[in-house]
């Protein structure tokens, strides 16, 4: 390539072309096709483009100039050949840059301080399912994993561990199972945390026995809305306290296994509808004895309900289960001798037992619920 | 351990390679380079400028075109106590040469009970993403990595390039030596030339995390980084692993690693099926399923041939596509 | 040591055909053909078209609007006369400095853009049954053996033609090409685009061999070398020995010797590893200049010509460059539509994710 670009014939024979304005002024540097000027012919008007890549050294005219067809038009600086920095490939384009990084890569060692439980898949679904923390359960399969049946196990408290006979048993021996090994453990662990206090009272009922439960549930309810302190959650450990406005109730049932305690979720909104509030607690009943609770009907109560007095026991101090702070109890009731505007009659009267957590609940609290209870119960 | 010295520049992953096999020139006279358009020309990617003038004709060899002569030539040298570095100029002309590695470099050892072996290092670009033409864009490590007998490395930045390439010369096997184009001149780092190897066989963290393993090579460790960056933002601890000897695999790391996490994706751009990520899918659901809260994700190129320029981007594994594996192993809980 | 009696069994001579000298005049007397002036003038007219295209498409990459290109500047002459040579039923299998045969032979501009600029329907190649560039080198030898061996399996009058630069007769596939060509007698047309460059390897440290053109010798097939600058003479041996091959007379080597005038693609810079002397001196033997002097020495081309022929040819680039510009991209679906005749279901999921992510990359390009 010459240095020197002399004009083409910008169009069939054309003997000349005049400079009708520069793009590029000496010094510029310019790419192949970036056009250089516009020329006007005979016939036309045209852009004429660069032949090259290159720096301008000098313009054969200024505008309004004549340049003859041949003749040199630019002349381009330096040797014939483009001056491209060394783009280090002979294919492709390589992105080069030029921040400093640092290098973060450290062998890797092999080790981990922290793991996961170990488990499968498919028993990590079942944990899900029965709202089971794998991090309490203790694994007995290989490489020390929880199995299935320990998930079953921690959800229904049976075990498979080792049997052991005390060495001086007389009676028959059993490792106890089911609801009756939850109940241990349950309570064991709420012993050893809640700081239970009951109070007891009576209450002049005046309206049919068969409604017991529906009327006791109405009074938690206006006695919760009353003193909220006792519908609530408590963890010692966090020292926090939890106010509900729902009240999830839990009615523990007896069955043959034991005692289970579903729960009757925002009960305040089914009170007004007393046929259908009976006919859950029913379904409750029947399913307390199939055991065929799911595992969500089991939980998150925020105060429960012992009728306890089906049989005898006239007061108790039933056991306030964490998180919840309180346990409302029913004795056994019965016609009692009664003293009313000084006469002396019979009446129904119903044994009301409160226990509370004497953590989270101050005795003030625990009276005005129980005045409370009393009251919406005397109606 | 490392010196560094006050006029130090860093150096890109290309150049941390010319250092490399620049210090091995110098301090073992058994170590010789061959490959096309390497002398003079300094090698179509410059990894052996300047080293034909330094170390001479018989040491930086340019040699006619023919990739299964290289590598034949290889196993022939090694087996007299050379220690030849081969570069091939892109991994889409190393199939040639593929019949000499499989049956030959690969076996020499093994077939006369370590009598004869091949300390041998082949080097070729790999990956996309340069605009290159049709057959410059290839990620097909697996091909070797299905091989036993080869070693397979793949560094992920300048410093790793350095002391992973020394560690390769310096291996008594055949090691394929692929260096990803799209991060050659990407970035730069402070990179002594101490000649101290990095260990072959061992996975590198780049991140630790908690949350999720993210296990990459090659340019991919880009996105897969991108990736982890975003993630922290939103409250998601990403661990990041670059694999860098693709065989013999640490697994050990990538196990202990899943252990901790529960989770893992892997990143490659190499298409899917029997992809590397497979065989490291396959072993960690063998040795750390009880660990697994997800299904191990991988994020890889797609089973089609490499497109060309124009599409190159549709098909390398983006951030929002390794994100958005992160997310569906993490609703799993 | 005395050396031992012995017989010669095997000589060879290799022939170098030449026609026109770089001032454009003639050694001996042209070929019949060279009679037909307007053929001259064509052969003449494809060189510099093909010289404007290659300098606009190099000029598309250093705008940012190609990929890596290779030049095929200085060897005008080997393509063209391919062009002109073969029969629109014969296949060509190329690497990819053929652009002249291309152009003749159906391949429209922007097919060839397009290929260079990242999209695949570049080698759809609407109007022309050749085979696609081929990159891997020598590859493309046994594609023409092939191509070769099923016109003679069906007794087809037709020819393959394949072609390999100088560093190219390197690789075993054209060892294996030539060889199996011999022995079979196919109809091939076995060419070598001596440029004297492979990238930044000479000539000298390519072989040891005193002509290319004598490998043939080792195939067992005629060989020969001819002056590919000189179009005359690289379309009279094409035209014989494709006579030959057509009456069933088997292969021929041709070696075309011409020099590379440009780099190796538009992302090397020959600078590097050779003189700009030399390369200055090869520009005097390039074809087009002799082609050209010897025109106009028959009062067959002139300076108005050149300059009516050259913008005739800038406005043909120009719009062919408009329409590659405009053409709608491919979307990522094209990625799996062409892998099998049949879709399997496999590749079918992996399309539909890669349409959910269309477009969500970030791309330089």
């Amino acid at each position: 390539m010459t240095t020197i670009f002399k004009l083409p014939d910008l169009g069939e024979g054309l003997p000349d072309a005049e400079i009708r304005e520069w793009y590029v002024k000496v010094g510029d540097e310019v790419k192949i096709d970036q056009v250089l000027a516009s020329m006007e012919t005979a016939k036309a008007v045209v852009d004429v483009p660069s032949p090259r890549a290159g720096k301008i050294k000098k313009l054969y005219g200024q505008d309004g100039d004549v340049i003859i067809t041949g003749q040199p038009l630019v002349e381009f600086e330096g040797n014939a050949t483009e001056d491209r920095p060394d783009g280090g490939t002979v294919a492709g384009a390589l992105e080069v840059g030029n921040e400093l990084v640092a290098e973060t890569a450290v062998v890797a060692t092999g080790k981990t301080q922290t793991t996961q439980v170990k488990t499968t898949p498919a028993v990590r679904q079942l944990a899900q399912q029965l709202n089971v923390d794998l991090n309490h359960v203790s694994g007995t399969g290989p490489q020390g994993m929880v199995t299935a049946a320990d998930v079953r196990a921690f959800y229904e408290g049976k075990t498979t561990a080792d049997q052991t006979r005390p060495a001086t048993a007389h009676g028959k021996t059993e490792t106890i199972k089911g609801l009756r090994r939850q109940m241990a453990i349950s309570m064991a662990a709420a012993h050893a945390e809640v700081v239970p206090v009951s109070i007891v009272d009576d209450v002049i009922i005046q309206f049919k026995k068969e409604e017991v439960t529906e009327r006791m549930i109405r009074a938690i309810v206006y006695a919760c809305k009353e003193e909220p302190a006792l519908n609530a959650w408590f963890d010692g450990q966090a020292g926090q306290r939890t106010l509900h406005s729902d009240v999830h109730l839990g009615m523990a049932i007896d069955s043959e296994e034991g005692l289970m305690v579903p729960v009757i979720k925002s009960v305040q909104d089914k009170i007004n509808d007393p046929a259908q509030l009976r006919q859950t607690i029913n379904e409750y009943k029947e399913l307390a004895q199939s055991r065929r609770f799911a595992a969500d009907q089991l939980k998150d109560a925020t105060i429960t309900l012992s009728n306890f007095g089906r049989f005898a026991g006239r007061y108790a101090s039933p056991v306030v289960v964490p998180p919840q702070v309180a346990i409302v109890g029913v004795g056994r009731f019965a016609e009692q001798a009664v003293v009313v505007n000084g006469q002396l009659c019979a009446r129904f009267v119903l044994p009301i037992s409160l226990t509370m957590d004497h953590r989270a609940v101050t005795g003030g609290e625990a009276a005005r619920f129980l005045a409370a209870l009393l009251k919406d119960l005397s109606t | 351990m490392t010196q560094t010295t006050a006029t130090q520049t860093g150096i890109s992953l290309i150049e941390a390679v010319t250092q490399a096999m620049a210090y091995e020139l110098a301090h073992d006279p058994d170590v010789l380079i061959m490959g096309e358009d390497i002398g003079k020309n300094g090698g179509v990617f410059r990894a052996t400028l300047g080293l034909q003038e330094r170390f001479g004709t018989r040491r930086v060899m340019d040699t006619p075109l023919a990739e299964s002569m290289l590598a034949g030539m290889a196993v022939g040298m090694a087996s007299q106590g050379l220690k030849p570095i081969i570069e091939i100029q892109f991994m889409g002309f190393i199939y040639p040469a593929y019949d000499q590695i499989v049956n030959h470099l690969s076996r020499l050892r093994n077939r006369t009970r370590g009598r004869l072996s091949c300390p041998v290092v082949i080097r070729a670009p790999v990956g996309s993403g340069i605009r290159a033409p049709e057959h410059h864009s290839e990620s097909t490590e697996s091909i070797f990595a299905h091989i036993p007998g080869l070693r397979v490395v793949i560094p992920g930045s300048p410093a790793r390039a350095y002391g992973l390439l020394l560690a390769a010369i310096r291996d008594p096997d055949p090691v394929i030596f692929l260096e990803p184009m799209r991060i050659y001149r990407k970035v730069k780092q402070i990179v002594p030339d101490d000649g101290v190897a990095l260990p072959l066989d061992k996975c590198f963290v780049l991140k630790e995390g908690t949350d999720v393993t993210l296990i990459s090579w090659a340019a991919s460790l880009m996105e897969t980084m991108q990736a982890a960056q975003t993630l922290e933002k939103e409250g998601v601890s990403a661990e990041v692993i670059d694999v860098a000897s693709i065989k013999p695999l640490d697994i050990d790391s990538i196990l202990a690693s899943v252990e901790k996490t529960g989770r893992c994706v892997i990143v490659h751009e190499a298409p899917r099926t029997c992809g590397v990520g497979a065989e490291i899918a396959a072993q960690i659901a063998e040795k750390a399923l009880l660990s697994l809260r997800a299904p191990i994700m991988r994020v890889t190129g797609y089973d089609t041939i490499m497109p060309l320029y124009r599409l190159e981007y549709e098909y390398i594994p983006s951030e929002v596509r390794i994100l958005d594996a992160v997310r569906e192993a993490l609703a799993f809980g | 040591m005395t050396q031992p009696m012995s017989k010669i069994v095997a000589e060879f001579q290799i022939e170098y055909i030449q026609y026109l000298q770089p001032d454009g005049e003639p050694i001996q007397a042209l070929p019949a053909f060279a009679n037909d002036i307007a053929l001259l003038q064509d052969l003449y007219k494809w060189m510099l078209r093909t010289r404007i295209f290659d300098q606009k498409a190099i000029a598309l990459q250093r705008t940012g609007r190609l990929g890596t290109y290779p030049s095929s500047q200085g060897q005008e002459a080997i393509a063209v006369a391919i062009g002109k040579a073969l029969r629109p039923d014969d296949v060509m299998c190329g690497y990819y400095r053929e652009f002249g045969a291309h152009l003749q032979r159906g391949v429209k501009m922007e097919e060839i853009f397009q290929f260079w600029g990242g999209d695949e329907r570049g080698s759809c190649f609407e109007h022309c049954i050749d085979f696609p560039h081929a990159i891997p080198i020598a590859s493309q030898y046994l594609h023409g053996a092939g191509v070769a061996a099923a016109f003679k399996l069906r007794d087809e009058p037709r020819c393959a033609l394949t072609i390999v630069g100088d560093g190219g007769t390197s690789e075993g596939d054209f060892y294996e090409a030539i060889n199996v060509a011999g022995c079979w007698d196919l109809p091939l047309i076995c060419m070598i685009n001596n440029n004297q460059w492979a990238i930044s390897v000479p000539l000298k440290e390519q072989t040891r061999t005193q002509t290319l053109a004598q490998k043939g010798i080792a195939a067992g097939m005629d060989c020969l070398q001819v002056d590919g600058n000189d179009v005359i003479a690289v379309l009279d041996v094409l035209y014989r020995a494709l006579e030959k091959a057509r009456r069933g007379e088997g292969p021929t080597l041709i070696e075309a010797i011409t020099y590379r005038l440009g780099d190796h693609t538009t992302a090397d810079d020959a600078r590097r590893y050779r003189d700009e002397a030399e390369v200055e001196q090869a520009k005097e033997a390039e074809p087009l200049i002799r082609m050209r002097r010897y025109l106009e020495k028959q009062h067959a081309w002139s300076e108005q010509e050149e300059q009516a022929w050259t913008k005739t040819c800038q406005d043909d680039i120009e719009a062919a460059v408009e329409r590659y510009v405009a053409i709608e991209p491919q979307p990522v679906t094209a990625m799996f539509d062409y892998l099998y005749g049949n879709m399997p279901k496999e590749i079918q999921e992996q399309r539909e994710q890669a349409l959910m992510y269309a477009g969500t990359a970030v791309s330089p390009h």
